[in-house]
């Protein structure tokens, strides 16, 4: 790749890791995920001359990535298995645990059950998210961004944020539970 | 409108996942972690919740955007600067 030669690409370039892998999980195929991040670098470059120097170049490129996703997958959007929606009580993981006795026989009782789940496991459980939980999880968990900076990512409230991120947490816990059972950890 | 002095169990298990986002004012954040302090049933949920959320973003990684990807979004973006529309 030639050496960042503008303001643009200065900023975009270090994102590009990251983006790619947010887009591999919204899109879970890597040559959607590819043709993803392409546009939304394109559709980025385009628009950069409306970006307001100062302001959050991240939140911005990727409020692009996630609209390019919505617009080109819509059609596919409810495709893959998904997690119930019904609700998955607070401190789910907690609360199997606890129910097993391993809070009293292990001093790292989560490192006991999440621990044990390969890289794989784990993603296929992100993946199983329904997806407007699916894309700020992955939002939070692989960019490290702010309750904030998704909400202007996405161009939604706040709030919404939050009890998507919470709920979307429960949820994940209770998939990574059926895992961990599925391979006989916990039990 | 004055900050309670100290939070219950119940006050700190709402604002748990918030708090293990940092994402209360400071003021609430110090008085999760004064209750964490004296509250050994609260801090062993937040010892496991905080441990669950590590595991999850270590298992999740990083993963290295494929080269011929670079390459082609570094050709994209030069032929858009040639061609602007």
């Amino acid at each position: 790749m030639s050496v960042a030669a503008d303001p643009f690409e200065d900023q975009l370039l270090p994102l590009l890791g990251s983006a790619y892998h947010t887009a591999l999980r919204l899109t879970r195929n890597p040559a959607d995920a590819e043709d993803l991040v392409q546009e939304a670098a394109l559709l980025a470059s385009r628009g950069f001359r409306s970006f307001q120097t100062g302001t959050n170049f991240k939140a911005w490129f990727y409020r692009i990535l996630t609209n390019a996703y919505f617009s080109k997958y819509r059609q596919q959007r409810r495709r893959g298995p998904s997690v119930s929606l019904d609700d998955t009580p607070e401190l789910f993981l907690f609360g199997q645990a606890a129910a097993l006795g391993m809070l009293s026989q292990s001093e790292d009782p989560a490192g006991d059950l999440v621990g044990k789940l390969d890289a794989e496991q784990v993603t296929e459980a992100v993946d199983r998210l329904p997806e407007e939980y699916r894309v700020v999880a992955t939002l939070y968990f692989i960019n490290d961004m702010t309750y904030q900076d998704i909400a202007s990512a996405l161009e939604i409230p706040i709030g919404t944020v939050r009890s998507r991120l919470h709920r979307g947490r429960r949820m994940l816990q209770r998939s990574l539970w059926q895992l961990a059972q599925d391979h006989g950890i916990g039990q | 409108m004055t900050e309670p002095h100290r939070f219950t169990c119940d006050d700190v298990f709402r604002r748990l996942d918030d708090y293990l986002d940092r994402e209360l004012s400071d003021a609430e954040m110090r008085l999760v972690a004064l209750h964490l302090d004296t509250c050994a049933q609260c801090a062993a949920e937040h010892r496991f919740e905080s441990r669950v959320l590590d595991s999850i973003k270590g298992k999740l990684g990083q993963i290295k955007a494929p080269d011929l990807l670079l390459k082609r979004i570094s050709k994209a973006l030069d032929e858009a600067r040639k061609n602007p529309e």
